[in-house]
């Protein structure tokens, strides 16, 4: 028998949407740095729980901050 | 006119009579180009992400200015063919923001519309209730 495991479900919520930021500074680079883990890559949706409409706006200020050498393109 | 937001990267090696030159420089052409600068943001030295035709630092500068739509082309290209600027970014701000407020604006008439249709469908079940209640007591 394979042993059972057992989550902590934690309620996922879109910071942007609960917050209402109506857009995302590319320069705002402490709120964008929440979605982007050391890896460099973009968090996904089902990761961080935001809304579509955000996560879309997040990824274009994402990548914005990484053009200006703001962000890493690759991570550690 | 527009709202533009430039975000220019120098070489951090200028030196700081250099760099006012560039930026002076830069300054005169967008007055002569009609455009008002209407916030000035200076990060200052930093160190970059990764390497930028080797350097690892750069003097971030933000600028937000005013100014019809033909002072992008000569900007870039200016910018494009300086060797102290290591990246720019120049953004319309205003199309940004457009389409937030467009975004805002239709979420708010759906919630609207939402809590409208609740309502009267409230008032019709209040309207529906009472008859048979009243039928009750009599």
């Amino acid at each position: 028998m394979s042993k059972k495991k057992y989550f902590v479900k934690r309620k996922k919520t879109c910071k942007f949407t609960a917050e209402g930021i109506e857009y995302i500074d590319y320069k705002d680079i402490d709120l964008i740095r929440q979605y982007v883990p050391v890896s460099g890559k973009i968090l996904p949706r089902r990761v961080s729980g935001t809304n579509p409409i955000y996560q879309r706006k997040l990824t274009r200020a994402i990548k914005r901050a990484r053009l200006m050498a703001l962000l890493p393109f690759l991570g550690d | 006119m527009p709202l533009y937001e430039l975000g220019v990267i120098l070489d951090a090696s200028l030196d700081d009579e250099q760099r006012t030159a560039f930026l002076g420089e830069l300054k005169e052409l967008l007055a002569k180009e009609g455009a008002t600068i209407v916030k000035e943001d200076v990060w200052g030295k930093r160190i970059l992400a990764y390497l930028i035709k080797h350097k690892r630092e750069g003097f971030y500068v933000f600028w937000q200015y005013e100014a019809p739509g033909s002072v992008v082309k000569p900007l870039e290209y200016r910018l494009r063919l300086s060797d102290q600027v290591l990246r720019y970014l120049n953004l319309n701000l205003d199309r940004e923001m457009q389409r937030a407020r467009k975004m805002a604006k239709v979420r708010a008439e759906q919630k609207a519309a939402k809590r409208a249709a609740k309502e009267r469908a409230a008032a019709a079940a209040a309207a529906a209730a009472p008859a048979p209640i009243s039928g009750e007591e009599a």
